[in-house]
């Protein structure tokens, strides 16, 4: 579907004004920028503004199909258009990459008075600080063993809006204290003056700087204006960020700015994926929340970095019991009186919410449920490829295996094809599994269509699947029902990787 | 500002409780029930089970019912039945699919409620399909259930339901606001309520905590409840799952009375439960077993890359088990910033001279650790 709306937004995205070399760049490099993509084009309609869209798309596509084809047909092409946009969400690339599951990430908000433009309503500024709080909810959701901090570029200066830390509720209390205080002497804090990028990557790189090694250090910037003002030489921070091993993230509101794609593709690696241009505030959201997926941990790191820096390691954590108690006590962490709460395994401190870093022993408490978490980032669930009436005559799939919801029917099969010999047929059909297997490998990293049989088929258990459970199933579930159901360590292997991960 | 564009105008709401769907997950592991089969046999359970899904069909003119065996070597679907789909039904059929083999004659018994003779008929012919197709290399090759397919694909009938009743939901929700407002705004628009209840026997689930512990999530998300009835075995897999999605568990000390249990226990949809006080498991165990010797572990090592959990931080070769990635231990300890500091000699000084010269016991604010 070259014609779709979708991927001349997506290209507008990322493609279009790629100015930095991007032959060179490593295979993983690559895929990350692959999967990048995905993200930008899994956009949904109302990114489209009114005047963007082409009217053959729209209204006379169906139009001149409608003169030549008949009813039945038509219906069942927009059934198919409906299905491609839904397909178009999943995530292009789950190859099971090494992912940063322990991320430190420094959100860095825009408060200069750029952000008062009413581009997005009622101001970038009241907009942006409401999908903020509902990223770092969903932050956490995805990456509940991971730290972040909020600052904001107000007026020229660099302000802490928050600390490093795990706790979703600080981070949102904060941010709503941009605009409410909590205290009668704090003014809020209205967009004012210039942003400068370089105190905030100066201070981000501060409050990454003693970060353990094994995580990542991620800045993320939404820069609403078309300027910084800097008081020394960026390009110097920038070699700082690369040493440091921080990546930076930028979410645009404005137009695509030099400095901002430099310092994205100079701490990613040469990828400029990273800076992503919102145009309106539905795409603001969806940018920033897709920034909740753990980055790619790339194998070759630029050679200022050290080896031994970036080492995985072994993390001692605490799993600690809830208590019950009669009588309230102080809580450790915010010297409460709560009933009920965590001992830390290692000191017996209270602590109130779980996961937290023990506020006497510095060890991190956590459940073994947020551990579990991550794992759907670690074994994705591989997308399921799209089945032709011939694939779908010959499993004689009738419903769909997850909701019994029933398939179109299949067409009656040619004449010259039930002529066929037998030998042939046996013949024909193993051509037909060589050349499916040769296009399941070359679809694992084309994008996703729709079907025409309206059927998806995952490959390991050959079930097929409707569309809305193949979009249940990846987005929310992250398991096969077709490969769990069946006893079959082959396929389980190939889909979960459950069988190494067992606790 | 809502009340003005008019949008509310569309929404109808029903008065009386919503429907209601009902999700039942059976484990029919073999070996489980042959140790039951003194207290409560397997056809016993059945039987008590058909009570309760009649039970919970009349109590609601619109409450649907799913049943699906979690067998040991499939996870079978027992209520609604599915059409075989079998390859080698193409070339006698000729590739037409119009007759459905799966249909199932339903004796006409005028003094039986319809809906209840279905279900009751085709889950038991459904039942007794499995059993029969049930080889002794089956029971052989593993001691424990499916529940994690069983659970997936409750899991997204359930999802596949919700949307049915709520077509409007399809074109307009897209993933990233589910995921993220899955609480506030989609509850208020989806009239189908639905649960699941798992009536569980088997003990050991631990080779398939990863896809359990993603059906929990991803019922955590959509705000489906997990009822657990544990009729034998321990796992507190399962406990974790009615935990984390606010479900009911239920380990009763004497299986017999399964019926009572059920009806007692387990009829109220979420609408009656806000008016109730529900059985609860009390305290969960939250503490994470080891993979390398599943020792239950208060203060576990993680690999930053698989997360994996181990006991102890000598590994061989300081190797993970699980990925093989090299693991150092001295990275582990966080480098927090270290404050320099305040000299001795100074304070010494301040306390000799202070009344003397009050300029001289200006701090000279040197000692400020800088970062930047």
């Amino acid at each position: 579907m070259a014609d779709s709306d979708y991927s001349i937004d997506g290209e507008d995205a990322s493609d279009d004004e790629y100015v930095g070399p991007k032959a060179g760049s490593s295979t993983r490099a690559q895929a990350s920028s692959g999967k990048r993509k995905a993200q930008a084009t899994e956009i949904p309609k109302p990114r489209k503004l009114a005047w963007e869209t082409e009217p053959s798309e729209a209204v006379a596509n169906p139009v001149e199909a409608a003169e030549e084809i008949d009813e039945e047909v038509l219906e069942k092409s927009v059934q198919e258009r409906e299905e491609d946009r839904k397909r178009k969400r999943l995530r292009k690339d789950t190859k099971p990459f090494q992912r940063g599951i322990i991320r430190h990430v420094v959100l860095v908000l825009d408060l200069s008075e750029t952000m008062l433009e009413r581009d997005m309503r009622p101001n970038r500024y009241i907009t942006m600080i409401r999908y903020t709080q509902e990223y770092v909810r969903e932050f956490f959701e995805q990456n509940p063993i991971s730290q972040m901090s909020v600052l904001g570029m107000h007026d020229g200066l660099c302000i802490r809006v928050s600390e490093l830390s795990g706790n979703p509720a600080e981070h949102i209390a904060a941010i709503q204290g941009l605009r409410f205080p909590r205290s009668l002497q704090d003014l809020p804090k209205e967009p004012k003056g210039s942003p400068s990028l370089q105190n905030a990557l100066e201070l981000a790189r501060a409050m990454l700087y003693h970060t353990p090694s094994h995580g990542t250090r991620e800045v993320i910037i939404v820069f609403g204006s078309l300027i910084s003002l800097d008081p020394g030489d960026i390009h110097q921070t920038i070699k700082a960020c690369v040493r440091d091993r921080i990546r930076v993230s930028i979410v645009g509101m404005s137009a695509r700015l030099r400095i901002c794609q430099e310092i994205v593709s100079r701490t990613n690696a040469g990828d400029e994926s990273e800076y992503v241009i919102a145009t309106d505030q539905e795409l603001l959201r969806e940018l920033l929340l897709a920034t909740t997926t753990p980055p790619v941990i790339r194998s070759t790191e630029d050679t200022t970095t050290t080896p031994a820096e970036s080492a995985a390691a072994l993390m001692m954590m605490g799993f600690p019991s809830r208590v019950v108690e009669d009588v309230p006590t102080m809580c450790a962490c915010h010297g409460n009186l709560t009933t009920g709460g965590y001992t830390c395994s290692r000191c017996s401190a209270k602590v109130c919410s779980l996961p937290v870093t023990c506020p006497s022993c510095q060890l991190t408490l956590l459940l073994s449920t947020h551990l579990a978490r991550s794992y759907h980032h670690l074994f994705p669930l591989r997308n399921w490829v799209e089945v032709s009436w011939e694939r779908a005559r010959e499993r004689g799939s009738r419903e769909c295996v997850s909701c019994l919801s029933t398939f179109p029917e299949v067409p009656p099969e040619d004449v010259d094809d039930e002529e066929m010999q037998d030998g042939e047929r046996l013949q024909s059909k193993m051509d037909g599994d060589a050349a499916r297997q040769r296009r399941m490998d070359k679809e694992d990293s084309e994008e996703q269509k729709a079907s025409e049989s309206a059927r998806y088929e995952c490959r390991a258990c050959e079930s097929h699947f409707c569309i809305d459970c193949d979009m249940f199933c990846h987005l929310v579930l992250h398991n096969c029902p077709g490969c769990l159901s069946m006893l079959n360590p082959a396929s389980e292997v190939q889909e979960n990787g459950d069988v190494v991960m067992t606790g | 500002m809502n009340g003005i564009d008019g949008t509310d105008r569309q929404v109808k709401t029903d008065e009386g409780p919503p429907p209601s769907l009902l999700a039942v997950v059976l484990d029919t592991n073999p070996h489980a029930w042959a140790h039951l089969s003194s207290t409560l046999p397997l056809s016993s359970c059945i039987a008590a089970l058909l009570i309760f899904i009649n039970a919970h069909l009349a109590s609601g003119n619109g409450n649907e019912v799913a049943v699906i065996a979690s067998h040991s070597h499939r996870a079978e679907w027992l209520y609604p039945t599915p059409h075989t789909t079998s390859p080698s039904h193409r070339s006698k059929l000729n590739g037409s699919t119009s007759s459905p083999n799966g249909t199932i004659k339903i004796p006409e018994n005028p003094n039986k409620y319809r809906p209840f003779a279905t279900v009751e008929q085709s889950l038991l012919q459904n039942f007794s399909a499995l059993l029969s197709s049930t080889k002794e290399a089956h029971l052989a090759a593993t001691p424990t259930t499916l529940i994690g397919g069983a659970l997936s694909l409750a899991l997204s009938y359930i999802a596949k339901s919700v949307l049915r009743h709520s077509p409007v939901d399809t074109g307009i929700e897209n993933p990233l606001s589910a995921l993220a407002d899955s609480e506030s705004s989609h509850t208020a628009r989806v009239p189908l309520t639905s649960r699941i209840l798992i009536v569980s026997v088997s003990g050991d689930l631990a080779n398939q905590y990863i896809p359990v512990m993603n059906s929990i999530f991803a019922a955590q998300r959509k705000r489906i409840p997990i009822d657990i009835l544990k009729l034998a075995g321990d796992t507190v897999l399962l406990q974790q799952a009615s935990d984390a999605t606010g479900g009911v568990y239920m380990k009763p000390e004497q299986p017999e009375g399964l019926l009572q249990y059920l009806m007692m226990g387990f009829l109220p949809d979420a609408t009656a439960r806000r008016s109730l006080v529900m059985p609860s498991a009390g305290g969960v165990d939250f503490r994470a077993a080891c993979f390398c010797h599943r020792k239950v572990v208060d203060i576990g090592f993680v690999c930053s890359v698989c997360l994996s959990i181990f006991c102890e931080p000598n590994l061989p070769d300081n190797l993970c088990l699980t990925c093989g990635s090299y693991l150092s231990l001295r990275a582990a300890q966080t480098a927090t910033p270290a404050l320099i500091p305040r000299k001795k000699k100074k304070k010494k000084r301040a306390g000799g001279g202070d009344s003397a010269t009050p300029g001289g016991s200006t701090p000279a604010g040197s000692s400020t650790p800088m970062h930047l």
